[in-house]
């Protein structure tokens, strides 16, 4: 991860760090909170995609070419345990599914199913040319929590006509 | 809005700026002062009208002197245009010099890449010939070979020259070529995610790049760069007959595909580079 992070970092802190006048910051800049989770990744990782309490989110973003798998892992109160993601693509879609998985952490099936894309955007303060990547982040968190669901649905059916 | 006086549009939108692709827009660089009848504006863009619309502005940039109004559709009026320097009628198209004067004329936005460059609009093109007409192209329209000449005849030169650098670098490459032939016909690839991507698929990317990710030496890097050309080449093909026989949807799936390829391929390159 530190490899992926480090040289695709320059360009945009080098940006960032040269250009220190006021009406160029805004513009030319990636936010420093998408630059953190760039080099503090958080949450980088898989979990076991065979476990029933793991729900697994794989979307893909044609335009760009981004891919992001984000994975949750649930205990039997339905509250998420853990959160894990892989992101390959621009600084502000790994940044998008990272903050996913921290916020995830913690919460409820159903409380989690009400993150939205406007919310990561704000918090990022992503640009509008990047408004797609926490769109994607929120297709990633909901095909995770839908992925659980199903696997909880096949569980039951199962449960059924073992005790038939 | 627009009033009736200022009716030159330019159509500006960071996405536009950054992704091209995405939408399709012709930027409208008419100057008012050289065009003495109607000026050919056309504007085409898809907007989505779902919650993943990138918002995008329209602004009035410049006077132009216009006889009726500018609707913000696909608006294509063929024109009589007329040398600016001694007002002989210009046929032609594209237009880069005037036929009696030998003066540089300003870029025809209604030209299409392919006719800029001389090739006929398909799939299949031959490279060595593009990069020939570019260079030729090129030799007459620099900038350099007008640093003698008047103001607006740099300024045009400058326009004409950056609109041959364009139209050369979109059709040089099969993704950029292709996207822009789905263009040309109305159709874009929709940011966002793709809901009918078959997750086989994805899993492959995911595993092509952890793989790309983990790689430690050249040689690793370069075998994966190595199955995304012949990646490539299969895809490259399967748009060249997509596009041939008119399925568009075909074509639009392949391109998504090849650009996950490219992205790979990019990563590999940068990969490579910092090995040496």
């Amino acid at each position: 991860m530190a490899g992926l992070v480090a040289k695709k970092c320059i360009t945009p802190l080098v940006v960032m760090r040269r250009i220190t006048s006021p009406e160029y910051t805004v513009q030319a800049a990636y936010h420093k909170k998408v630059v953190d989770h760039y080099e503090n990744p958080r949450n980088v990782g898989s979990l076991d995609k065979t476990s029933k309490n793991v729900g697994t989110g794989l979307v893909g973003a044609p335009a760009c070419g981004d891919v992001m798998k984000l994975q949750i892992e649930v205990d039997d109160q339905g509250k998420i345990v853990d959160a894990r993601f892989k992101t390959f693509g621009c600084g502000s879609a790994i940044a998008s599914s990272s903050l996913v998985t921290e916020w995830v952490k913690g919460k409820s099936i159903n409380e989690a199913l009400t993150i939205k894309n406007t919310d990561i955007a704000k918090e990022l303060s992503l640009p509008p040319v990047k408004l797609h990547c926490s769109m994607l982040a929120e297709d990633a968190i909901k095909a995770a929590l839908n992925d659980y669901r199903l696997k909880q649905q096949d569980g039951k059916i199962e449960a059924v006509k073992v005790s038939n | 809005m627009l009033s009736l006086n200022n009716l030159g549009v330019l159509c500006i939108s960071q996405a536009l700026q950054h992704s091209p692709k995405l939408l399709a827009v012709r930027q409208c660089l008419s100057k008012a002062s050289s065009r003495a009848t109607l000026c050919n504006n056309s504007i085409t863009f898809s907007s989505k009208g779902t919650r993943r619309h990138t918002g995008f502005r329209l602004l009035n940039a410049n006077t132009v002197k216009h006889v009726g109004s500018l609707q913000r559709t696909f608006c294509t009026v063929s024109v009589k245009l007329h040398c600016w320097n001694c007002g002989q009628s210009v046929e032609q198209t594209p237009a880069f010099f005037c036929l009696s004067c030998n003066f540089v004329q300003p870029p025809d936005e209604g030209a299409s890449y392919f006719l800029i460059m001389e090739c006929d609009q398909t799939f299949a093109l031959d490279t060595q010939r593009l990069q020939k007409t570019y260079l030729k192209l090129q030799r007459s329209l620099h900038p350099d070979n007008f640093s003698q000449k008047t103001a607006k005849e740099q300024e045009y030169s400058e326009y004409q020259s950056a609109l041959v650098n364009k139209a050369y670098r979109t059709l040089l490459k099969p993704l950029s070529r292709g996207l822009y032939m789905l263009e040309l016909n109305g159709m874009g690839i929709e940011e966002g995610t793709d809901a009918g991507a078959d997750p086989l698929f994805l899993m492959e990317l995911m595993e092509i790049n952890q793989a790309l990710d983990e790689a430690r030496s050249k040689e690793e890097s370069a075998k994966i760069g190595a199955s995304m050309k012949e990646k490539l080449k299969d895809l490259t093909e399967q748009i060249d007959g997509s596009l041939h026989k008119g399925e568009l949807q075909a074509a639009k799936a392949l391109l998504a595909k090849m650009k996950y390829f490219a992205n790979i391929e990019e990563k590999v390159k940068e990969k490579l580079s910092e090995l040496m």
